[in-house]
């Protein structure tokens, strides 16, 4: 686009004009092409900013997944402790412990005292 | 020159064109891809990258009263295959099938089916799945199931009922709260990557789906241990088929226990029978026997008919009516109402039967509960069979009055207990008292509901001493007696119906006790009924023993005090274990004459079991050993006014 602009008049009027080149439009051109310039860094760099936003998103996105794994087996591991600490103190199994370990019976007639 | 540039201005013109079509070919086909194809291939792309996955539901736990736990949920893992993706089915089948602990036969068999799927094992071990991991074989697969665990086996187990293979509640508790506990299931898409793990980029919020509520029970784990086994010691000692104890709290109807024997685990509920999973307490309906006859007497006090004292000609045993002849198993001449309800005259009841008569009668038994369902939150129950009074012919009037040709549930019948030991209200029992979400904000809760007023207090007082009658000396309920408890009660000794012969069968007969304890401030009502016993049948034998030791447990367990002080064995006879320190530092005096007694340097438990010996009052400051007594040992006497101890620790 930039060279079209400057080659035009050029072809029009060959050899005539040569040393005087249009200094306005010569400037106005190469400010032009800093902006264009600008306005396409501009872009490649938002560009680059989605590229690794995005990036970003996929890498927190697999710590997420591996954080949301890690929550299932721990509350897994919580419910089967959970059964485990009910299993244990299961009155069945207390009753028997109570009396076998610790050589412990119901209270006999007497062994309760009502505190007055 | 010139040449030169025309001809450069032609290949320009060329690449143009040329580029001109290419671009337009490329945007054609872009605008195909876009607009025509766009959906289609959006879909095949989301195929490849994202997947659904599935949340199952976390069904709620179910606690006892105090926070137990009963029923728990975990996800256990059913590993599966896919035998077409099995390179070497024979190697496999070697290493599976020790992992599995599956017959090597079998395994194979299995992996190598033409179905394109296959389960090898459901809800394995935590320690299996990890060995299945490990094997890392294309083929063998895990997937996480929902897995029902109860903690306590088969400790209430008809009551807790069971959750089928799909999360769904099939019996018991488990299908009555069904829509509270169950849990949702959700689903969400989330992105996968080449390795087919799951990246997070979306569908987060999907994957947090509340888990079902909790249930929260009125029941008491420890009670409801006792009452399943001294009925199971019963049941087993009288060689019956069946049995139902019951524990309830009078004034607001909570069940506290409620044991069937035979008993029924849960756990692997498939393996088990459908006698074993019923909960007989509320689906089976018995003749109730000569507990029912607590009921026409309350009809007939409430009406003021007859009185405690009231006489009544008991025929010495044989009473021809309405063309048949009723027997008592002991002859009795002339009884008071009271008596006659303490010996459990049939006789006496069919003459108290004939004064209230059959409308007045059934209005009674309906309002105590019986013919109706009690609205108990457990699936299944019935109402038990009630006829109206226009269809009794004359002999029902009598046979009414002792409790056959009427048919209850074990629980209707300890309500109306209940009724009786609360001063005189039908409460609606319940099980579940609240549902909690898992935020904790209450769903649903079950208070006490009153269904209606059946007798006056006066009234539901009167028959409660009469009802103490007949746990003392000479009753047909001694054997029920709570130490240190006065308990009030009622035997039963059912015949049973023949189904096949009609009439009564010969033999088989339901010994029952239903009753509550302390008599004059209720603080539980049981039910306890022994099912075709073989050794002996009596109510008063089979059952009231039971009676007293789940009444025993329980009343320590909820801590009541017993109301009379029993008097305490002397010193020397205590077990060497509780008094160890005892021997060492105290001598107990053996009167209590020599004035007040020494008590520095006890215990607190020896102090006082000092004190009871010798009859004296204390009162306590702090707590451990005695360091001083407020009347110095030796002056003044034991029977004089209060002593002070101060102890510390």
């Amino acid at each position: 686009m930039t060279r079209g602009v400057a080659s035009a008049p050029a072809r029009r009027i060959p050899g005539a004009q040569r040393e005087r080149p249009p200094r306005r439009e010569h400037k106005l051109n190469r400010r032009q092409f800093v902006c264009v310039a600008l306005l396409a860094l501009l872009l490649v760099g938002v560009v680059l900013v989605h590229v690794w936003l995005r990036l970003q998103v996929v890498k927190t996105g697999y710590v997420l997944a591996t954080a949301t794994k890690l929550q299932t087996r721990l509350e897994q591991e919580n419910r089967e402790l959970q059964i485990e600490l009910a299993t244990l103190t299961s009155p069945d199994r207390l009753e028997s412990l109570a009396r076998r370990r610790l050589g412990l019976a119901p209270p006999e007639k007497g062994q309760v005292i009502v505190l007055p | 020159m010139r040449r030169s540039t025309q001809r450069n201005v032609r290949r320009i013109a060329a690449a143009k064109i040329l580029f001109a079509v290419l671009f337009l070919a490329i945007g054609g086909r872009a605008i195909q891809l876009q607009l025509w194809e766009g959906d289609k291939l959006m879909r095949l792309g989301q195929r490849q990258h994202l997947k659904e996955w599935i949340v199952l539901p976390k069904r709620g736990a179910v606690f006892d009263r105090t926070g137990e736990p009963l029923a728990l949920s975990m996800e256990s893992q059913s590993v599966y295959a896919r035998p077409h993706r099995i390179q070497d089915p024979t190697r496999l089948a070697r290493s599976l099938a020790p992992i599995l602990n599956l017959p090597l036969a079998e395994t194979k068999q299995k992996i190598t089916s033409e179905k394109p799927f296959v389960w090898m094992k459901r809800q394995v071990s935590s320690a299996e799945a990890e060995k299945i991991q490990a094997l890392n074989v294309d083929g063998i697969g895990m997937f996480y199931e929902p897995h029902r665990q109860y903690p306590q086996g088969q400790l209430a187990g008809q009551l807790l009922g069971f959750v089928g293979r799909d999360s769904e509640g099939l019996e018991g508790l488990e299908l009555k709260y069904n829509d509270y506990i169950r849990g949702e299931t959700g689903s969400s898409m989330a992105e996968r990557d080449a390795l087919g793990r799951r990246v997070l980029v979306q569908g987060v919020e999907g994957l947090h789906i509340p888990p079902g509520s909790d249930i929260h029970l009125t029941l008491d784990t420890s009670i409801q241990y006792m009452a399943e086994k001294e009925l199971e010691a019963s049941v087993m000692k009288y060689r019956a088929k069946a049995g139902v104890a019951i524990v309830v709290e009078p004034f607001t109807g909570e069940v506290l226990a409620l044991a069937n024997y035979p008993s029924f685990n849960p756990n692997n509920y498939a393996k088990q029978s459908p006698e074993q999973r019923r909960n007989r307490a509320v689906t089976d309906s018995f003749e109730p026997g000569s507990t029912f006859k607590t009921i026409l007497a309350a009809a007939s006090l409430e009406e003021g008919i007859v009185g405690k004292d009231d006489l009544f000609y008991c025929e010495m045993g044989k009473y021809p009516y309405a063309g048949k002849i009723i027997h008592d198993t002991h002859p009795y001449g002339w009884l008071p109402f009271s008596k006659i309800l303490q010996v459990s005259s049939n006789i006496g009841f069919t003459k108290v039967a004939e004064k209230v008569k059959k409308e007045r009668y059934y209005r009674y038994i309906e309002k105590f509960g019986f013919g109706q369902l009690s609205g108990i939150d457990l699936p299944g129950e019935v109402p038990g069979l009630v006829r109206r009074p226009e269809s009794w012919s004359a002999i029902d009037l009598a046979t009414h009055a002792f409790g056959q040709g009427i048919s209850t549930t074990p629980l209707q019948l300890i309500m109306a207990y209940a009724a009786i030991a609360n001063g005189g209200f039908l409460m609606r029992p319940y099980v579940g008292r609240r549902v909690l979400a898992p935020d904790g904000s209450v769903v649903l809760e079950n208070q006490p509901h009153v269904v209606r007023r059946v007798i006056s207090e006066k009234t539901a007082k009167l028959l409660a001493s009469m009802l103490q009658d007949v746990t003392s000396e000479g009753g047909t309920g001694v054997m029920a007696n709570v130490e240190g408890f006065e308990v009030a009660g009622k035997t039963g000794t059912a015949q049973k119906a023949d189904p096949v012969h009609g009439g009564y069968a010969a033999k088989k007969r339901v010994g029952s006790f239903v009753g509550f304890v302390p008599a004059n401030n209720p603080r539980l009502v049981a039910l306890v009924l022994i099912d075709e016993p073989e050794v002996n049948v009596y109510g008063g034998i089979v059952a009231a023993p039971v009676f007293r030791n789940i009444a025993q447990g329980a009343l320590r367990r909820l801590a009541v005090a017993p109301d009379k002080a029993s008097p305490l064995p002397v010193a020397e006879s205590q077990p060497e274990k509780v008094n160890r320190r005892s021997t060492r530092r105290a001598n107990f005096p053996a009167g209590g004459n020599e004035g007040t007694a020494d008590f520095v340097g006890l215990s607190l438990r020896e102090a006082l079991e000092k004190a009871q010996t010798l009859g004296l009052k204390l009162r306590i400051q702090g707590n451990g050993y005695v360091v001083k007594q407020s009347r110095a040992p030796g002056k003044g006497s034991n029977d004089e006014e209060v002593v002070l101890l101060n102890l510390q620790g």
